[in-house]
């Protein structure tokens, strides 16, 4: 017991007594947790050191949307937090257009851009630059679910057999969930999505807050059927060597979620910032898209992994909202739909 | 006279300026946000909002899911206090020490926990149909109130207990004993003597607990769901996905002007419960393994406690050790050696030992500001004589009844600009910690200060001894419980704290929850559970070595032992 102490007490005064030391902060690039910690951030970070006398630095604290309130905060109190930022999904297009946050580009700046699918290219002012995509689907257990019989329409998710079966997420607090309520009101229109989901409710298990509390439900064995992202079978085989959990397609359909990147109003360095968007369209970074953020990467030319290839579903016909349709209603889509939910 | 007035005046000026500089000019920020409109004064939001049956709905749950949450933390904690109290068995002061571990746990660990555990698939459910022979799991209570009760309860029942046993022990066992030559029967003691004097400490947890489960969110949305958002979800979608500040910071003041009224409540009740107690009171234990018939009771609630607490966090360590390869479950170490690989991150400047060090010297310089602050106002609400005191009292609760959410932006924007102007950094967050742990120093403080006995303070006083002097060698090891139990809280809540982290820190500050919720994000489930683990083995030892050297510095040695 002494010599536990005494150890904990010397790691805590080490602890206390080696302070961080302070570094500058030349290029400074805001994005989220996971595309740094386990994304392509050190190598981009490698590469574009390599041929720029820059030290780039990487802020990644949380998830994308706590990241924009903290450039929005930043901006407001006229400080210049950051060069770059990553991580701004399709529904946030319009509104973050509002805040006028992004320098607008010209393409020529960014030769790699020409390479990228056009569909890709949501953002009209061309501020915002897509470097990945995915799809939005449903996942299931394939030892829990029968195949056979799969639901492949909305209406079959409906079946009483699925009763309380479906994790899905929270649209306030997590990216599929929202993009599993725009899927939803794309399908059904406004105000018959209400409906839907009235029917829906008793087959839900729970509405998680994020995507990480419903996969855990999922990994459980909490219920057979998740709402998460069409790699995820690939991300199994890789991950885990087994193709258990299974992609299901409902209408053929996936939404379509594309994830930009744009260089911050006021940077001191506007070629380097371009130049750095660059990088992460080239074929080196964007190769690295598949496995660590478990996404499609936006320039087609990139390689992917066999098994990824094989596995990662590609649905036949991809669906979104328009962001202007969103920015419009997302306040009281919101709303509605938590009344609904809400005390089930 | 005037010379020691003023320099008392001095000792609470200095915390109280602190205050209005780091938390209350911040807030009015907030107000001023939610209550303008185009520069006009304007009641329209918060009026929104009464008028709205969806927010009245949240607002009434919130409220339910704390009562709740208040009352089965009470069920737990207070038995808890009193096998603390009574028995002696081996370990048990660092098992004391151990109880606060579960409050500092991210949000994400318990929720794990409770899923592995008492999941409709989970150990708990798998073991009981296994023994009983059953066809569907018997337990269900994830996705419902009653999990989200639970899960509020495990993370305040270890301060209710805590809180109340510092209460306890100083009750003179003289007063029962007497009762009982009398021929007061057992319950009869309980109720009539041993209560009654234990109100203070027990009301104050329950207020701390309510305002905690009111103000709670994550874990309900874990292990509830989004059927049950609390007030606290709406505020985040107001801010942080609609942009909507207007709306949010209306929310976020009705939320505060609420909690301020739950502790303005408590504290003019806790004036009509407060009850002279002796202070240093050595306590007869029994010794705890002993087996008697009337002890079934006793030994069934530790066999509760032991599921509740060793289940969730026992899973979560399994967890850590495992991994699904190929349709099976093997045994790994990859989830700690990816932790400990040092080139993980290394580029980003957050690897998980940085963490570790992060999250111990933010905890250390919240704990010690958390006291430099409130220690002064803990005595000046105790001992001071001047009107509004319980005003007073009410007002610096404040930071306890904030949003996370909202504070965290609020913050964020005071520190981006004059006169505090720290941007993110280590010290930025320290004073965030401060600012939410100061609270608790007082409410651990000033129960103890209002129970003690003047009469020593005095006597020294008559002889000579300057006030400082009676101060060190009296007062202080009289309290020094309160400020044990305060500054432990403290270094919880920093050691446990996210929303005001994730605003200010940056990737060189990252602290060990931050960490496990990244792990997560990047689908590495075993590495959180891992950190996870670390977080909790580091917690611990942190706990159990803060109370050692605690007990020595506030002389414990000094009065437990004699008298």
């Amino acid at each position: 017991m002494r010599t536990l102490l005494v150890t904990a007490v010397a790691l805590l005064g080490v602890c206390l007594v080696c302070f961080g030391q302070a570094a500058d902060t030349p290029f400074v690039v805001y994005t989220y947790d996971s595309f740094a910690s386990w994304g392509p951030a050190s190598s981009i970070e490698q590469a574009f050191e390599a041929t720029h006398p820059v030290d780039v630095r990487f802020v990644a604290v949380a998830d994308s949307r706590s990241m924009l309130t903290r450039l929005l905060q930043e901006r407001q109190a006229g400080r210049q937090g950051a060069d770059v930022f990553i991580g701004i999904e399709a529904a946030e297009l319009a509104r973050t257009q509002r805040l006028e946050l992004f320098v607008s580009i010209p393409p020529e700046d960014v030769p790699n851009l020409a390479a990228v699918d056009p569909a890709l290219l949501l953002d009209p002012s061309g501020s915002l630059i897509p470097y990945e995509h995915g799809y939005i689907t449903f996942v299931y257990d394939s030892e829990h679910v029968e195949t056979e019989t799969l639901a492949r329409t909305f209406e079959d998710l409906l079946d009483a057999r699925y009763r309380n079966q479906i994790i899905l997420e929270d649209p306030r607090m997590s990216s599929p969930g929202l993009s599993f309520l725009l899927w939803t009101i794309d399908r059904y229109g406004d105000p018959g999505y209400l409906d839907y989901w009235r029917q829906l409710r008793p087959n839900i298990l729970t509405v998680a807050g994020g995507w990480g509390e419903a996969y855990d439900l999922f990994l459980a064995g909490e219920a057979p059927i998740v709402l998460s992202f069409s790699t995820d079978t690939a991300y199994s085989v890789i991950d885990h060597g087994s193709a258990r959990h299974k992609v299901m397609l409902l209408q053929n359909q996936g939404y379509r979620n594309v994830y930009f990147m744009g260089v911050v109003q006021g940077t001191e360095h506007l070629d380097w910032a371009t130049d750095f968007l660059d990088l992460v369209l080239s074929t080196e970074i964007q190769s690295l898209i598949p496995t660590t953020e478990w996404m499609f990467p936006a320039n087609p030319e990139a390689l992917l992994p066999v098994s990824f290839y094989q596995y990662a579903v590609t649905p036949p016909q991809p669906v979104m909202v328009s962001p202007e349709a969103i920015a419009e209603n997302l306040d009281r889509w919101l709303r509605e739909w938590s009344l609904v939910i809400l005390g089930g | 006279m005037n010379v020691r007035r003023a320099r008392r005046g001095l000792l609470i000026l200095l915390p109280l300026l602190f205050l209005a500089a780091a938390f209350y000019y911040p807030l009015l920020r907030l107000f001023r946000e939610g209550l303008t409109e185009n520069g006009r004064f304007t009641f329209r939001f918060l009026t929104d909002v009464f008028v709205d049956p969806y927010f009245l709905r949240v607002i009434v749950f919130t409220a339910k899911q704390a009562f709740w949450s208040t009352l089965l933390s009470i069920a737990i904690g207070l038995p808890w206090a009193y096998v603390f109290t009574k028995y002696r068995f081996p370990f048990k002061s660092t098992l004391r020490s151990l109880t606060i571990v579960p409050f500092v746990l991210p949000s994400i660990t318990v929720a794990v926990g409770f899923i592995l555990f008492f999941g409709n698939n989970g150990y708990l459910n798998q073991a009981l149909m296994f023994v009983f022979g059953l066809e569907s799991p018997p337990i269900r209570i994830l996705y419902s109130l009653p999990g989200i009760v639970l899960a509020h309860a495990f993370y305040n029942a270890p301060l209710v207990a805590r809180m109340v046993s510092a209460q306890w022990e100083q009750i003179d066992p003289a007063y029962t004993e007497s009762a009982r030559s009398l021929g007061a029967g057992r319950v009869r003691r309980f109720a009539g003597i041993t209560l009654p004097m234990l109100m203070p400490g027990l009301m104050t947890s329950s207020m701390l607990v309510f305002i905690f489960s009111f103000l709670s969110f994550p874990i309900v949305l874990a292990l509830g769901g989004a059927q049950f958002a609390t007030l606290e979800v709406e505020i985040y979608t107001q801010f942080i996905v609609l942009f909507n500040e207007p709306t949010g910071a209306a929310l976020a003041i009705l939320e505060i002007i609420l909690s301020l009224l739950f502790t303005f409540g408590y504290i003019l009740l806790e004036g009509r419960f407060t009850r002279p107690v002796g202070g240093r009171i050595h306590h007869a234990t029994e010794p705890l393994f002993r087996w008697s018939w009337g002890r079934g009771l006793l030994w069934l609630f530790i066999v509760a406690c032991a599921i509740l607490y060793i289940g969730p966090l026992g899973s979560v360590l399994a967890d850590s050790f495992t991994r699904s390869w190929a349709g099976h479950t093997v045994l790994t170490l990859d989830w700690y050696a990816a932790i400990f690989r040092p080139e993980y991150n290394a580029l980003i400047g957050a690897a998980p030992l940085r963490a570790v060090q992060n999250s111990l010297q933010t905890a250390a310089g919240a704990m010690l500001g958390a006291l430099v602050v409130g220690v002064p106002i803990a005595f000046a609400v105790a001992r001071g004589r001047f009107r509004g005191r319980r005003l007073f009292d009410t007002v610096v609760m404040a930071p306890l009844g904030v949003s996370s959410v909202a504070l965290g932006a609020a913050l964020l924007a005071a520190f981006l600009r004059p006169p505090l102007q720290l941007g993110h950094g280590w010290l930025a967050i320290v004073l965030a910690h401060t600012i939410l742990a100061y609270p608790f120093v007082i409410r651990a403080v000033v129960p103890i200060l209002e129970g003690l006995d003047r009469g020593p303070v005095e006597a020294a006083r008559s002889l000579g001894a300057t006030g400082w002097r009676a101060f060190l060698d009296i007062e202080l090891p009289l309290i020094r419980r309160g400020l044990l139990v305060g500054a432990v809280l403290a270094f919880a809540i920093s050691l446990g704290e996210m929303s005001a982290t994730i605003m200010l820190a940056r990737p060189e500050w990252k602290t060990m929850p931050l960490v496990v919720n990244d792990l997560r994000a990047a689908r590495s489930f075993g590495g959180a559970s891992a950190m996870s683990c670390l977080l909790m083995a580091i917690t611990a030892i942190a706990f159990v070595v803060i109370e050692r050297f605690g007990a020595r510095i506030f002389g414990g040695t000094k009065w437990s032992k004699s008298a």
